[in-house]
């Protein structure tokens, strides 16, 4: 890699982005100043999708509307100077030895791809996040890459503890800074990290056919950038290659297969300016209405790319309904409908999540969910003082909430399920549930009830009960339930989620409670 | 003396006599407990430490010293959820004060370790103080021990407070929706690993076979203020009491039982004292307990 400008600022952002990666995760403070969703807020395939699918105006969205505005005047900039995955295929595209260009992917993929995406976006199925490539690297490296290195480190200091035992502890300081800054907090394996760190992988094997093959022929946000890019003012002198040179087609990582520059494939890397053998490329500022080569997409794929897009959006739809049952969704997403159309399936609320409570659908939210965060109380649980999610959610699908706020959203309602939870099945006294429900009232309470023991003597259990109307759903009695395997109480989805109140709620501890009849009669 | 009257005699004898010497040591050590009251809590921890003879009489210069505060909860100070942090700091200065080499300070937490340790005040309150390590538990650091009680014969207890020369219990006294409280005894729990949730199902019983493992050279309640409802994590101020208070003993089960007092209990109304002072790790009655004012 050459040290000019581009390059330097590629690997600016390469490292902003993974900086802000490792922050974005909770360190000490209720607040997280700046995440990695920054480079979400800025990304106009997020804007285009969000504005699409849910048909309204998020003001967190101005970033990219400004990216936009930027890319239609300098062009297609974000490629060549910003994106951190392009820079990556920069980084190992000069060790990959090339074969030849493959063919399949020339001319209209990229537009059988982007077209599709948008279009279903209009008829509210918003999956562009899945192509997205800022997406592909936090997923690939948020499900794989930082657990793996997590897993690396932290086997290499347990076992270390095996070999040395407490002395170890002299190394505490080098290995706590590591852990504090770089390492997730837990080990936290995920479903689809194996496929998140294949399509990443598959995203860079493509260089084996020709330099940034990902962004020529597929990426959505490229190819959504290369339309904007049309109509920039900033344009090169010589257009095309000349007569009596041609050194342009080797140096360019995107254009000059058609033996012209391609104002939809320049990614102003400039590095034809700098390789010019006689200093004959210059990058200007014009205004011309001359239309530089045909307009791309043809109509054929026009309306070929849309019409598939309408088709995509009836069958990806589909969800059956005994899946909705364990559809928990982060605080705060009141509406599965409206969260799906916002949610980018960028991984970040997974990534941040204090208690590794959020997990990718695989298969749990149909198609459509592919990739949306679900929580699984039996992994984690919804920390009750915690808004980390919410605050790094770069469309707002997941909102941001003040602590009072969030505590009061409704993910679920728990319900015990008597044929597990000891104190009914067996008898005996357990209430860890009740321990930890976090509401200040307590939504899950007990009451003494005389029972008669499986070994045929009275005596007296604490019964726990569910108080809904105070129950948030955030599945801490699911989680530390002492059962093994299924707990004996489980939060399920629920349509209303309208917010909590703290309203003190009649208590039913003086009721008379019916003595069941002794199972033993001696 | 006939044959007859000899056997008689030393049968009643034999069956009396343990009760009489047990007796007979009870009067002679009775149980001290100390309440030190007032509104600076690190000048009443200390106080209390002193009436007890002094952090000298525990800690010995060059000791390895764990102080396990409650800090299990996502909670903060004023909600009574854990141990104050000025009392925690207070214990810990004294025990630095008598030259431990290190005191080290930890909790195995119910909510997120990150968000308890900074939110009860602890983890700040110790920082900067040196040879002091407020360190989040390790899961490798647990090692099964063989308790060989009646309810647990064996169970993953923290290498840190094996290995320590001295172990302080400091608690903060609650209302728990199980054991009714949660006080010495039952802060025990911040050392034991796996699925503790499983004791539960006899939680005295559990709570007694560990202590009678593992027992704590002195412990500290944090009586500062209590939580009276909704414990053991509360949440709401109206159920927290400020008293102003800090106990401390030698004895576990005399601290637990004075401390229910505050609560307008009985210490025989608490299933996890009555346990342990059967068991013999403890008094429990308030009469045969020495309460000293400070």
């Amino acid at each position: 890699m050459k040290r000019t400008p581009a390059r330097i600022c590629q690997l600016l952002f390469l490292a902003l982005f993974l900086i802000l990666f490792m922050q974005t995760e909770y360190r000490g403070r209720d607040e997280i100043n700046a995440a990695v969703n920054t480079f979400f807020r800025v990304n106009p395939l997020v804007l285009f999708s969000y504005l699409l699918a849910a048909k309204s105006w998020s003001w967190l969205l101005l970033p990219a509307l400004l990216m936009t505005l930027a890319t239609l005047i300098l062009g297609r900039f974000f490629c060549g100077w910003i994106c951190p995955l392009g820079t990556i295929l920069d980084l190992v595209s000069t060790r990959i030895r090339k074969t030849a260009p493959l063919r399949i992917l020339q001319g209209n993929t990229k537009y059988w791809l982007l077209l599709p995406l948008l279009t279903a976006s209009l008829f509210n199925l918003n999956v562009s996040g899945l192509f997205d490539p800022i997406a592909i690297l936090l997923r690939g490296l948020t499900f794989l890459l930082h657990p793996l290195l997590g897993l690396v480190s932290r086997s290499g200091w347990v076992s270390l503890y095996g070999l040395i035992g407490e002395r170890r502890d002299t190394l505490a300081p080098a290995y706590n800074l590591i852990r504090d800054n770089m390492l997730p907090f837990r080990d936290a394996l995920y479903p689809l990290a194996l496929l998140s760190g294949m399509i990443l992988l598959a995203v860079i094997a493509l260089e084996r056919f020709e330099t940034r093959t990902w962004c020529r022929t597929l990426c959505p946000l490229g190819t959504l950038l290369g339309w904007l890019a049309r109509f920039s003012l900033l344009r090169r002198t010589p257009t095309g290659l000349c007569a009596d040179c041609g050194v342009c087609r080797d140096i360019c990582p995107t254009s000059f297969r058609q033996g012209h520059l391609d104002k939809e494939e320049c990614v102003l890397c400039l590095d034809c300016q700098d390789g010019c053998p006689h200093g004959r490329i210059s990058f200007r500022p014009k205004l011309t209405l001359k239309r530089a080569g045909p307009l791309r997409p043809e109509r054929r794929v026009l309306l070929g790319g849309m019409a598939a897009g309408l088709m995509l959006a009836i069958p990806a739809r589909f969800r059956s309904p005994e899946k909705e049952s364990k559809l928990l969704r982060p605080p705060g997403v009141r509406s599965e409908d409206e969260f799906l159309k916002k949610c980018v399936r960028c991984g970040e609320c997974m990534k941040v999540c204090l208690k590794n409570a959020l997990y990718p659908a695989a298969y749990q939210a149909g198609l459509e969910g592919f990739y949306t965060p679900l929580l699984i109380p039996r992994l984690g649980y919804c920390e009750y003082n915690c808004t980390l999610c919410g605050q790094v959610c770069p469309t707002g699908a997941i909102p941001s909430l003040l602590v009072e706020s969030k505590r009061r959203e409704v993910i679920g309602k728990a319900v015990f399920d008597k044929n597990h939870c000891l104190p009914f099945a067996r008898k005996i006294d357990c209430i860890v549930c009740e321990e930890h429900c976090p509401i200040p009232e307590k939504a899950i309470r007990s009451r003494e009830v005389p029972t008669v023991g499986l070994d045929g003597l009275p005596r007296i259990v604490k019964e726990p009960y569910l108080v809904e109307d105070i129950c948030n759903g955030c599945g801490i009695c699911e989680n530390v339930c002492p059962l093994e395997s299924k707990a004996g109480i489980e939060v399920f989805a629920v349509k209303n989620r309208t917010p909590i109140s703290y309203k003190p709620v009649r208590q039913p501890e003086n009721q008379p409670v019916s003595q069941p009849e002794n199972p033993y009669p001696s | 003396m006939d044959r007859r009257t000899f056997l008689k005699a030393s049968g009643a004898a034999s069956l009396l006599a343990p009760i009489l010497i047990r007796k007979a040591l009870a009067a002679r050590e009775q149980p001290l407990v100390v309440v030190a009251e007032g509104s600076d809590y690190a000048a009443i921890t200390r106080k209390a430490i002193n009436a007890l003879g002094g952090i000298k009489k525990f800690v010995k210069p060059g000791n390895v010293v764990v102080v396990k505060p409650n800090m299990g909860w996502d909670r903060s100070v004023e909600l009574a959820a854990n141990t104050h942090p000025l009392v925690v700091r207070a214990v810990v200065e004294e025990c630095l004060a008598a030259g431990a080499k290190k005191v080290k300070v930890f909790d195995n937490t119910c909510n997120d370790a990150r968000r308890c340790y900074v939110n009860s005040g602890i983890e700040n309150a110790l920082k900067g103080l040196k040879n002091v390590d407020c360190k989040q538990i390790e899961t490798e650091r647990f090692s099964k021990v063989t308790l060989n009680g009646q309810f647990l014969k064996e169970w993953e207890l923290y290498d840190e407070a094996l290995t320590a020369d001295v172990y302080i219990n400091v608690p903060v006294a609650k209302h728990h929706g199980l054991s009714k409280l949660t006080l010495g005894l039952k802060n025990i729990m911040g050392i034991m690993g796996g699925k503790r949730g499983y004791i539960h199902r006899d939680l005295e019983v559990a709570l007694a076979d560990v202590n009678a493992h593992f027992k704590s050279h002195l412990t500290i309640i944090d009586a500062t203020r209590i939580l009276t409802n909704h414990g053991p994590q509360g949440g709401n101020i109206a159920d927290v009491k400020v008293l102003n208070k800090v106990i401390a003993s030698v004895d576990v089960v005399a601290a637990d039982a004075f401390a229910t007092t505050l609560f307008g209990l009985k210490p025989s109304d608490i299933a996890v004292t009555v346990a342990a002072h059967k068991r013999g790790l403890g008094e429990m009655d308030l009469s045969k307990i020495r309460v000293f004012r400070a």
